[in-house]
């Protein structure tokens, strides 16, 4: 602590950033102070506009600071095509490395009993309302291969099944350059359990 | 304390700190244990995708005070394939464990219990007769046993042909059939039933209905959340 209450401050503050400790959040302050105050100034600026403006989309609950999002409002995209994912890193990273071109539902977590998350937690009365009213012709579902998001997965098939959607889900497998020899036995199994009829 | 190569499986995990989990296991000889198992959430953690419910497991860990430190995990064999509703059920089980053992309390028979229910979801088996009979195993490892072939008091064997109100905490008590006031009646068979562990279908609803009941009484005023994803949306 260096006595000085708003250096302090500052550099506690800084400790809110996911992997900062007390070591980075010190050397992150003192490079703005010291190096590079129109950079902090504009962080300033940006982080404040960002934390008061940006929201969550009103159709498919992704950050946004609209009513709807970009991905929503844009009528070139597949309006028949429902991606189902558990954040808003998931549809970033889906839109990074892959050509879809339908629209998704942001799920902001997934169904976790232990955790006190049941399907009223997680909004999904929300994405009932969705399939009922506005039903995709497809429904893709792509969660994570962990316990909980099988579950939510499940559930998100007998919800589309009750509005007679077809459903998909996005393969798990072992990654392109991974080697058998070197992936995980959970992979493997998921990978060989998932595996697909190849057209002799 | 050091304890090495634990039977184990894994109820509940939890993020702690930047990359790190907190286990919820349950252990074959030292019961419900809270481990960390530091680093594990790391993109290239010795134990990725490994620490997860479900799989049989070898655990090896240090334990100073109320949370130990995990040290080493294996995997004994592939894990049960659960998916749709028998996923469901293992999540139940979970949570039931999760809410009626004390940490660090053993429970061998039980541990037993769970994994051959475990091989029975995984195997395509109806749910509902492993599901109470590991109910009630539970409830016994946790001090909630059961009294299912007699009446509390007089001691008169149960009927199978009789109709019984069960009271939580004392047992069955013989009432009529018709006189049915919102009182949960069960039949006679259905408790022998459940004493001998051989469960027919015609028992399920009943039973289900009876061990839902005392599941709830015992837990109190914070109803089981894993049952919410039974009903439909
Ligand atoms: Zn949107």
């Amino acid at each position: 602590m260096s006595q000085e209450p708003l250096l302090d401050q500052f550099i506690e503050s800084l400790r809110c950033l996911p992997g900062v400790g007390p070591k980075s959040a010190q050397r992150m302050a003192l490079h703005l102070l010291e190096r590079d105050r129109n950079g902090g100034r504009h962080l300033a600026t940006v982080l404040e506009a960002a934390m008061e403006r940006i929201g969550r989309c009103s159709r498919c609950r992704n950050l946004t600071e609209q009513e709807t999002c970009a991905i929503c409002a844009n009528d070139q995209r597949d309006r028949s095509l429902l991606c189902i994912v558990e954040s808003p890193s998931d549809v970033i990273a889906i839109e990074h490395a892959t050509g879809y071109q339908g629209q998704y539902f942001v799920l902001m977590g997934r169904l976790s009993p232990l955790d006190g998350i049941g399907p009223a937690e997680l909004g999904l009365d929300a994405l009932a309302d969705r399939l009922a009213g506005q039903p995709p012709g497809e429904m893709i579902i792509a969660t994570n291969p962990t316990v909980e998001g099988e579950a939510t997965a499940f559930y998100l098939q007998r919800m589309a099944r009750k509005h007679d959607i077809p459903i998909s889900r996005i393969a798990h497998g072992v990654p392109l350059g991974g080697e058998l020899e070197f992936t995980d036995q959970s992979t493997i199994a998921h990978a060989f359990s998932s595996r697909q009829r190849v057209e002799s | 304390m050091r304890f090495d190569l634990e039977p184990a499986y894994i109820l509940h995990t939890r993020s702690y700190r930047e990359s790190s989990l907190i286990l919820e296991a349950f252990s074959r000889e030292q019961g419900r244990v809270a481990l960390v198992a530091r680093g594990a959430r790391g993109s290239r953690s010795r134990w990725k995708n490994m620490l997860q419910p479900f799989r049989p497991l070898l655990l090896s860990w240090s334990q100073r005070g109320e949370m130990g430190t995990l040290t080493a995990a294996d995997q004994v064999a592939a894990p049960p394939s659960l998916m749709a509703e028998p996923l469901f059920c293992g999540i139940y089980a979970n949570e039931l464990l999760m809410r009626f053992l004390q940490r660090s309390d053993p429970h061998p028979g039980l541990f037993d219990r769970y994994r051959d229910l475990l091989g029975e979801l995984a195997g395509g088996r109806a749910p509902q007769a492993p599901l109470r009979l590991f109910e009630k195993h539970l409830l016994e490892a946790a001090g909630f046993g059961l009294l299912l072939d007699r009446e509390p008091g007089s001691g008169e064997p149960v009927e199978a042909d009789a109709w019984y109100q069960y009271v939580p905490e004392s047992g069955p008590q013989k009432r009529a059939a018709s006189g049915s006031d919102g009182d949960l009646l069960v039949s006679g068979s259905a408790l022998l039933a459940l004493q001998s562990g051989v469960i027919a279908p015609r028992h399920h609803r009943e039973l289900k209905g009876l061990m839902r009941h005392l599941i709830a009484h015992y837990l109190g005023d914070r109803p089981l959340k894993s049952q919410s994803l039974f009903y439909e949306s």
